[in-house]
């Protein structure tokens, strides 16, 4: 079996071949907005690295943000028309859950930050608890400042994170403000496929329409979220990962 | 040669099965209602909608024409002119689809789209194909163009509308005349009941090129009614017959004059404004002979129409076969 994943979601893209034990191609690059020319291009050299053919992939994970929500239906439209015509199971996953997977080894509470235009950003707080790793609020959208102040306790940021934000986010939050490396910051397929091939074994097919976008509300941020360890949502797409021994 | 078509560059989500780009054998269209509250087309609403409907959509093409995606020769979308997030779902589906059953994409510009939809035609016995050289209006609430089609995918640009599309200046002046939305269809049942002399209204030309202004119109309108709002109840059906009947002018004495001038039998129409009876019969009795017209369903926006210009792509390819989008696409 394998897992083709795609996501668009930024102006950052990332595609990747998985076959649920290693990751056998995976190509990140900064797209930009020509997600719509530089995709499929991406998709059959993955193919070829990976010594593959989309006849061998028959499951696809694509990323469904919150993020740019054209960037994003680029990818999801072709996921649905490739599982469509191969006949692949297909899996939605978060962008912000793809970004924090990465770092759920490190066990420390973390926040997944991604541009949401102008001065606003998506986010959302991760952590584990009872030995599962969890996403522990809502997909938020909000300025950094109104973000900072449902975070109490030392808290690890990555995703999109430019200097200038890094800066902004010390100021505010002081020492309890930390950060990913450059590298370990970043979004790569790899991580999406291991979660779509999690979704995949646990959930059956949802319909391929289903698929789409994850379009935040507004002020989110205001009316469902106020307190820092505000109970894990109750639409559990909570992230499961494989319990550890 | 059987192609599988998608047209999502608008408001309406079409898939269509077409073969040889002239038999609809299925012909699927979602017309998006989410607009009819704003009174226009949220280019991110009809996003959302597109991605929503498309996959279930095609699924019932596929059904109604009896086939499946293996007995499909190729597959083909809309690739430009349009909104570019609904462009980029239509046609990003579309390359999946393609990639994944092992058959050419091709990517197709919406105008010659609906240029071709006047090779369509339901059910067994085929019509003779429009004879070329032709002159071509699309007029729509997207484009108004006016082309020759001196061959197969060959046109030349004679004059575009240099500020509101006519399906614009429809919608406009229905939102004035609190009718509905998209304004055309409510603008011609309106006029149906009133005197198209009852009001003089300015027939703009541009100098004595082939190009369109509709904004003056547009704007003497607003004043009409504003004045007429002033003495009492609007006469609707009269003010609906005057614009119509000014906007109907324009338009078919310059397809007429360009026949004309280019000593060029065949007039073919298309976009969703070319679904006006007033306009067909006005540029009939201009160019003297009937107007052999596409019905007005294939005159909108729909999948079969990018089928069929998809098989002339493939015929007449010429140029490298588009695969990506490009919003600003045009007819050259
Ligand atoms: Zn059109």
């Amino acid at each position: 079996m394998t897992l083709l994943a795609l996501d668009t979601s930024t102006a950052w893209a990332s595609v990747a071949l998985y076959d649920g034990a290693a990751v056998l191609a995976e190509e990140t690059w900064h797209a930009q907005r020509r997600h719509g020319d530089e995709l499929f291009p991406a998709i059959e050299r993955l193919l070829a690295h990976g010594h593959h053919t989309l006849a061998d992939v028959d499951r696809i994970a694509v990323a469904t943000g919150p993020g740019s929500f054209t960037g994003l239906r680029v990818a999801i439209a072709a996921a649905q028309g490739l599982a469509r015509g191969s006949g692949a199971s297909l899996a939605g996953v978060s962008t912000l859950d793809v970004l924090a997977y990465a770092h759920a080894p490190g066990k420390q509470r973390t926040c997944a930050l991604l541009p949401a235009g102008r001065t606003e950003w998506y986010a959302a707080l991760y952590q584990e608890r009872n030995r599962k790793w969890l996403r522990r609020s809502p997909y938020i959208v909000a300025t950094l400042p109104d973000l900072c102040q449902q975070i109490g306790t030392h808290t690890l940021f990555v995703g999109e994170i430019d200097p200038e934000t890094e800066q902004t986010l010390r100021d505010l939050l002081g020492p309890k403000a930390l950060f990913a490396s450059p590298a370990s910051r970043m979004r790569r397929a790899g991580y999406l496929a291991e979660l779509g091939w999690l979704d995949l074994e646990s959930r059956p097919q949802t319909r391929l329409g289903e698929i789409e976008p994850i379009y935040v509300k507004q002020p989110a941020i205001r009316v469902s979220f106020d307190q820092p360890f505000a109970p894990a949502p109750t639409d559990e797409a909570a992230l499961g990962l494989p319990k550890r021994a | 040669m059987r192609i599988l078509s998608i047209e999502t560059s608008c408001d309406e989500t079409g898939v269509a099965v077409v073969d040889d780009g002239r038999r609809i054998v299925s012909n699927i269209v979602a017309s998006q209602l989410a607009h009819q509250d704003t009174g226009g087309i949220v280019p991110e609403v009809a996003a959302r909608e597109h991605l929503r409907a498309l996959d279930a959509i095609t699924q019932t093409a596929l059904a109604e024409a009896g086939v499946e995606l293996r007995g499909v020769d190729a597959v083909a979308a809309t690739v430009g002119p349009g909104l570019l997030g609904c462009l980029l779902v239509g046609a990003n589906y579309g390359r999946g689809l393609a990639l994944a059953a092992g058959l050419p994409f091709v990517g197709v510009n919406h105008l010659e789209g609906h240029v071709y939809a006047n090779w369509l035609y339901e059910g067994t016995t085929a019509p003779p194909e429009p004879e070329i050289p032709a002159i071509v209006l699309v007029v729509s609430g997207a484009h108004s163009d006016l082309v020759l089609m001196e061959g197969h995918r060959r046109f030349r640009p004679l004059g575009r509308t240099i500020d509101d599309a006519a399906g614009e200046a429809f919608d406009k002046v229905a939102r004035l005349l609190g009718l509905g939305f998209p304004g055309g269809p409510f603008i011609e049942r309106a006029a149906q009941d009133g005197d198209p002399n009852a009001y003089p209204l300015p027939r703009a030309t541009v100098a004595d090129r082939y190009d369109f202004s509709f904004s003056g119109l547009k704007t003497a309108v607003q004043r009409l009614v504003r004045s007429l709002e002033a003495q009492g109840p609007v006469p609707v059906n009269d003010v609906a017959a005057s614009f119509q009947k000014a906007l109907v002018d324009v338009l078919a004495e310059k397809t007429a004059r360009a026949a004309a001038e280019h000593a060029v039998d065949t007039v073919l129409i298309g976009g969703g404004v070319a679904a006006n009876g007033a306009l067909r019969a006005e540029i009939a009795k201009r160019i003297g002979h009937p107007l052999v017209v596409p019905p007005p369903r294939l005159c909108t926006d729909n999948g079969a129409m990018i089928g069929a210009a998809a098989f002339f792509v493939l015929r007449h390819r010429g140029t490298e076969i588009p695969q990506t989008v490009r919003s600003d696409l045009k007819l050259a």
